[in-house]
């Protein structure tokens, strides 16, 4: 786990600077709940707005505390900040370092190219699950006073939905790099499957066609509500199947193919 | 076993390009080998395939008993590499580095970083991001040595090195031989491993077109002369007549004549004959190997 430990020590500062943007993600939309959510407030906005925008932006969900904590901070800034982050870390884990040249000197030390894979992947892992513990952990302390009434197993199980969802960008853009070996690959590649996810639930909300809704892993995440209706297993699986896949597919590629010469 | 590192017909192509061309060549455990090569010749192709970094198109190698791919982790940990181009990152200091690269390795005996950190004259308190070319270049030298692998594979390990830590590494390599250590080194010039190579190859664009003791090679070197004499009659004959020599050169000024030449063989010759002159400036220096003088290896050999 030498290569995991060092993954995470080089990183700290990176991760701090993110665990402060997602904190001020959630400092600065939670306690406004009060004055701009709500049934009546809400209603208001969706007249405002043509009918197709209210759906794109899930605006009848301002109406509740849970909803209004799904809309801006669940699946947008935080899913939008996180996914931001896990995919330039998934992109520097093979990709960056290879373009940089120091893997070279990594994999002529006793290390597999298996061993880079697995723990640079847990290292993305563990990173991502400590922003949003760090996001949750703020909306649970403001729960009781910006009145959002979020149950706490509900908070549990739309975190780890979080987590699963960032997780597989992320991983997404860790594959692109260890196909390719190039940064600009795994990033794009990452940056694709996160909107992808969040457009393909958006259109298929617009245009009433929950099978295509069925393709969007941001759909595994959300689709069930999970802020009120708690843990979606199915969703939370094929999250984690997308997540496995990647990894296994990463590795196996990475083992297969020629380092430093992209 | 007494093979340390074993390539057979060994290719690297890259598309169109042919990085390596079917190279054969066998170093025997405890040797010191040098290859030699100008840049793009196929050095560093075949030490990255030596550690499984690339894989071949064809024919196959064996390093201390085993393919490097199937050799795995447990085959590298018996290895040094310094890699050609030596990037090194991070906020860590460059001791935290050689510690990280240290625990990779398997564990390094208690002080040896320091002592040759020592030796080189490395200061291990820095930051690697902040390291010139050349402490860098020491940075990846103690990481190579420190595990005292069974094998050392240094690409260009004297580059961005000043000449007396040069001297300083070529005493490391020569401790390494003397504790049976096999040493496998690349330098685009002779003279920067001829002290501590038993054997040397040329590779010329992927092919290994000479293989033979530092002496053989030392006699065919090529050298790059720049003199300063004074003005006399007879001078471009008494040049010429040496034979060997190349692109002379001979620009009159003041009465004094500045000529450059690249002189191939008996050194003693050119010094007599210069010696008929007055001499009042005089620069002799190694000449990376040219097309020219590799074609005549060429010949020499069919």
């Amino acid at each position: 786990m030498n290569l995991y430990r060092r993954e995470l020590r080089e990183g700290r500062r990176g991760l701090l600077g993110w665990a402060i943007g997602v904190a001020a993600a959630v400092l600065l939309y939670m306690p406004f709940y009060p004055s701009v959510g709500g049934p009546e407030l809400t209603q208001t906005y969706i007249d405002m707005f043509p009918p197709e925008l209210a759906a794109l932006f899930a605006l009848e969900g301002l109406a509740s505390g849970p909803g209004y904590a799904q809309s801006t901070y669940f699946g947008l800034l935080g899913f939008l900040l996180i996914s931001i982050a896990a995919i330039g870390w998934g992109s520097r884990a093979v990709a960056g370092a290879e373009d940089s040249g120091t893997l070279e000197l990594t994999l002529a030390h006793a290390v597999t190219r298996w061993q880079v894979v697995l723990e640079t992947a847990l290292a993305l892992l563990t990173r991502v699950a400590a922003l949003c513990v760090v996001g949750s952990v703020l909306v649970w302390a403001l729960n009781g006073p910006a009145q959002l009434g979020i149950e706490p197993t509900r908070l549990l199980a739309v975190t780890l939905a979080l987590f699963l969802l960032t997780s597989v960008t992320g991983l997404a853009a860790l594959f692109g790099g260890a196909v390719s070996g190039r940064p600009a690959v795994a990033t794009g590649l990452g940056a694709l499957v996160a909107v992808a996810a969040y457009v393909l639930d958006a259109v298929a909300r617009l245009a009433g066609a929950p099978w295509l809704a069925r393709l969007s892993p941001y759909h595994w995440a959300y689709g069930s509500d999970p802020i009120t209706a708690g843990f979606d297993l199915g969703g939370a699986a094929a999250l984690a199947a997308a997540m496995a896949a990647l990894v296994l597919l990463s590795g196996w590629r990475f083992s297969r193919r020629d380092v430093g010469t992209a | 076993m007494d093979t340390a590192v074993q390539a057979l017909g060994l290719t690297k192509r890259y598309g169109a390009t042919t990085a390596l061309a079917g190279l054969d060549l066998e170093v025997q455990r405890g040797e010191v080998f040098g290859l030699i090569g100008p840049n793009g010749a196929g050095k560093t192709t075949v030490m990255r395939l030596l550690l499984d970094i690339i894989r071949p198109t064809a024919g196959s190698a064996t390093v201390l008993g085993h393919d490097p791919r199937e050799g795995g982790s447990a085959l590298r940990r018996r290895i040094g590499y310094l890699p050609g181009e030596l990037r090194l990152e991070g906020r860590t200091t460059a001791g935290e580095l050689l510690r990280h690269f240290g625990r990779l390795s398997g564990g390094v005996a208690k002080g040896t970083i320091e002592g040759i950190a020592e030796r080189l004259g490395l200061d291990l308190a820095r930051h690697v991001g902040k390291l010139s070319k050349g402490n860098k270049q020491k940075v990846g030298l103690v990481q190579a040595f420190m595990h005292e692998p069974e094998l050392l594979i240094l690409d260009e390990p004297t580059s961005g090195l000043d000449p007396l830590v040069q001297q300083e590494f070529l005493s490391l390599v020569r401790d390494a031989k003397a504790r049976g250590q096999t040493v496998f080194l690349s330098s685009h010039v002779l003279s920067e491993i001829e002290q501590a190579a038993d054997r040397v190859g040329v590779l010329h664009r992927g092919e290994l077109i000479r293989l033979g003791g530092v002496e053989e090679l030392r006699a065919g070197r090529q050298r790059r002369l720049r003199a300063t004499v004074r003005s006399q009659p007879g001078l471009r004959a008494a040049l010429e007549s040496m034979g060997r020599v190349r692109g002379l050169s001979l620009v009159e000024r003041d009465g004094e004549v500045a000529l450059t030449l690249s002189f191939e063989g008996d050194l003693d010759m050119l010094v007599k004959t210069l010696a008929r002159f007055e001499v009042l400036d005089l620069l002799l220096e190694e000449q990376v190997l040219e097309d020219a003088v590799i074609d005549m290896y060429r010949n020499e050999a069919s």
